[in-house]
């Protein structure tokens, strides 16, 4: 499979002093959903901005497509998709007008267009509503226009900035339904960014965790996760007798940890080791009363990467770089 | 390239009769000026129509009285005001993210302000002409003065009218928009336009003769737009034989200005989109 994406030591420096991105180099496969997971102002959307022409790299090299995304500017967008944070569909027309001139935008065969114009619409269930003017719209059904609108070239790669930003928790599940039939149906390529860890985790084939504009890991949510050493099997046994001894031979257990009745065990794989665990516990005449089993989740993930939990991340980001940066971002979006 | 241009021409063109209150207002402010300040204005009483050998119409540039000469002029003002609705739209979309779409889109950067520019051009035209016709209709209304054309005046010179009328618009169409494409913040922009657009009207011969004027002046207004249409507009009206310059120069002049306006529209837009 050949890289779809190719991005060198990007660097994008706003003001002169902001640096948004700092220095990333990644790939993406042909036919994955790469997500690029960080808190707000890490330096998703203006990666993102860089690959698909919006904004010029400072420094380094971004492939995409095979294109230099500064110098075959037009081949890229031709050949790109994208449904940015910020929505652009026209409030003042219908959602069918926005598609027509979306496609007459990308150059749609006149033939194909009114009959794609209809599929899409199906797709994303909008169908009853594609008379009707966007301003009457809800923000998820004006989300998913966005999608249809990013389609309506069959581009081969589709770049979504926070799909889901926003939306309540059913229609991102929609969202992300629709996300999956696309690859599974059209070997389409999706680069996204996302704050949202679940999204991450259950949507992307590899995750890189981006942080102040740097690539902390990269790899895919099952890697991510087990390099944290394995999953945790929390159980009470009710004897007052010590069954460390015990759990520590059988076969998988990494750690043991014991506070009273309460044991703590570290395992490598959670599902297969906890019936060996409890089997071996019992046979040695031991009372499990409880048991459950704990596997690192994204935001341990992301703990362990960036030296802070993807809430604190946030809440600091929009102390002090973070504003600076979404200002300087601001003014760089309205150019 | 023309069926990009053609469907955001249609989106344009769809916002405007959309928004029926936009082409009211646009309208009323035209309108307040000719039944207000043209009709208590009208000081052709204030000469003596007995004064041997003085024609008011000489003054007036054809027109037989001061209602029709600044009814005339309202014309080319309605274009003015009407093309700076354009970059304000341009404004809109960037801060409504349309704009961004056009960016990503693999369309000529150049096709933003073209055809941003012919729907100005379109409302600009439309407009006026419903002004005109307003302004010939004054003139069943009891009490009040209308627009006297030339008694020989044809198709050719309603032709003629509208040929300058989208001249003036597309120079100022541009002008507008350029500056609205380099100028990010908004207020500034509104700021800019305001600005551009007193001195523009007052420094021509739109709204008064030039003869009114002290000589500095008059040398600026001879280098404005506004006046070379308000003038040529005067001369398919009234037949005027003594016009500011010759017609032929006037509209040659309109032409130069918008020809070089696109140019620059497409430049900075070719700079600053992508």
């Amino acid at each position: 499979m050949a890289a779809i994406i190719e991005v060198k030591d990007l660097v994008k420096v706003f003001d002169g002093k902001i640096r948004a991105v700092d220095g990333v180099s990644f790939e993406v496969e042909e036919g994955e959903i790469f997500g690029f997971l960080g808190p707000n102002g890490a330096g998703k959307s203006t990666t993102i901005n860089m690959l698909v022409t919006l904004h010029r790299p400072t420094s380094g090299t971004a492939k995409v497509l095979g294109l230099d995304v500064v110098k075959e500017a037009n081949k890229v967008r031709q050949g790109i998709g994208l449904v940015p944070q910020d929505l652009t569909v026209d409030d003042d027309l219908s959602g069918r007008e926005n598609m027509v001139l979306q496609a007459d935008l990308y150059n749609v065969d006149r033939k194909d267009a009114s009959a794609r114009i209809e599929e899409l619409l199906r797709l994303v269930n909008l169908e009853d509503a594609a008379d009707r003017l966007v301003k009457t719209y809800s923000g998820g059904m004006r989300k998913r226009l966005e999608l249809a609108e990013g389609l309506i070239h069959r581009p081969r790669l589709l770049f979504l900035d926070e799909p889901t930003l926003g939306l309540d928790i059913q229609t991102r599940a929609t969202m992300w339904e629709h996300i999956r039939r696309l690859k599974k149906e059209h070997n389409m390529t999706v680069f996204m960014t996302t704050h949202y860890l679940e999204e991450a985790d259950s949507l992307c084939d590899r995750i890189g965790i981006i942080d102040r504009g740097r690539i902390m890991a990269l790899d895919t949510p099952v890697t991510l996760k087990r390099s944290l050493g394995g999953d945790v099997l929390q159980m009470s046994i009710d004897d007052g007798k010590d069954f460390m001894p015990v759990i520590q031979q059988v076969p998988g257990v990494v750690e043991v940890k014991r506070e009273g009745s309460e044991y703590r065990v570290k395992v490598l794989k959670g599902d297969t080791a906890m019936p060996t665990v409890l089997k071996a516990i019992i046979e040695a005449g031991g009372n499990v009363s409880s048991v459950s089993l704990q596997r690192p989740n994204m935001d341990q993930v992301f703990l362990e990467y960036t030296g802070r939990s993807l809430r604190d991340a946030e809440q600091t980001q929009s102390g002090d770089r973070g504003e600076r940066f979404a200002r300087a971002r601001a003014a760089e979006r309205r150019r | 390239m023309l069926r990009e241009t053609w469907a955001l021409y249609v989106r344009e063109m769809k916002h405007w009769y959309r928004i029926k209150i936009q082409i009211f207002m646009a309208l009323i402010q035209p309108i307040v000026w000719l039944g207000l300040f043209g009709q208590s204005f009208n000081f052709t009483n204030l000469f003596p129509s007995d004064l041997p050998g003085f024609d008011i119409s000489q003054v007036l540039s054809g027109a037989p009285d001061y209602f029709s000469y600044l009814a005339t002029g309202m014309l080319a003002v309605i274009a003015l005001f009407t093309t700076m609705f354009a970059g304000m739209s341009l404004v809109w979309d960037r801060r409504f993210g349309f704009l961004t779409k056009l960016r990503v889109a693999p369309i000529p950067r150049g096709i933003v302000p073209v055809s941003r520019m012919n729907s100005a051009v379109t409302r600009a035209v439309v407009q006026a002409l419903i002004v005109l016709l307003i302004a010939l209709g004054f003139a069943y209304v009891p009490g009040l003065v209308g627009l006297t054309l030339s008694p020989d005046f044809g198709m050719l010179d309603l032709l003629g009218i509208i040929a300058v009328l989208t001249l003036l618009a597309i120079g100022f169409s541009c002008v507008f928009i350029s500056v609205a494409l380099a100028v990010e913040n908004q207020e500034t922009l509104f700021g800019l336009i305001n600005l551009l657009n007193l001195p523009v009207m007052f420094a021509s011969a739109a709204l008064f003769p030039l003869s009114f004027m002290p000589s500095w002046l008059q040398g600026v207004a001879k280098l404005n737009p506004l006046t070379w249409a308000a003038d040529a507009c005067r001369t398919f009206a009234f037949h005027n034989t003594a016009p500011i310059f010759p017609v032929w120069q006037e509209v040659l002049f309109l032409g130069i200005f918008a020809a070089v306006m696109v140019g620059i529209s497409v430049l900075v837009a070719r700079k600053l989109l992508d």
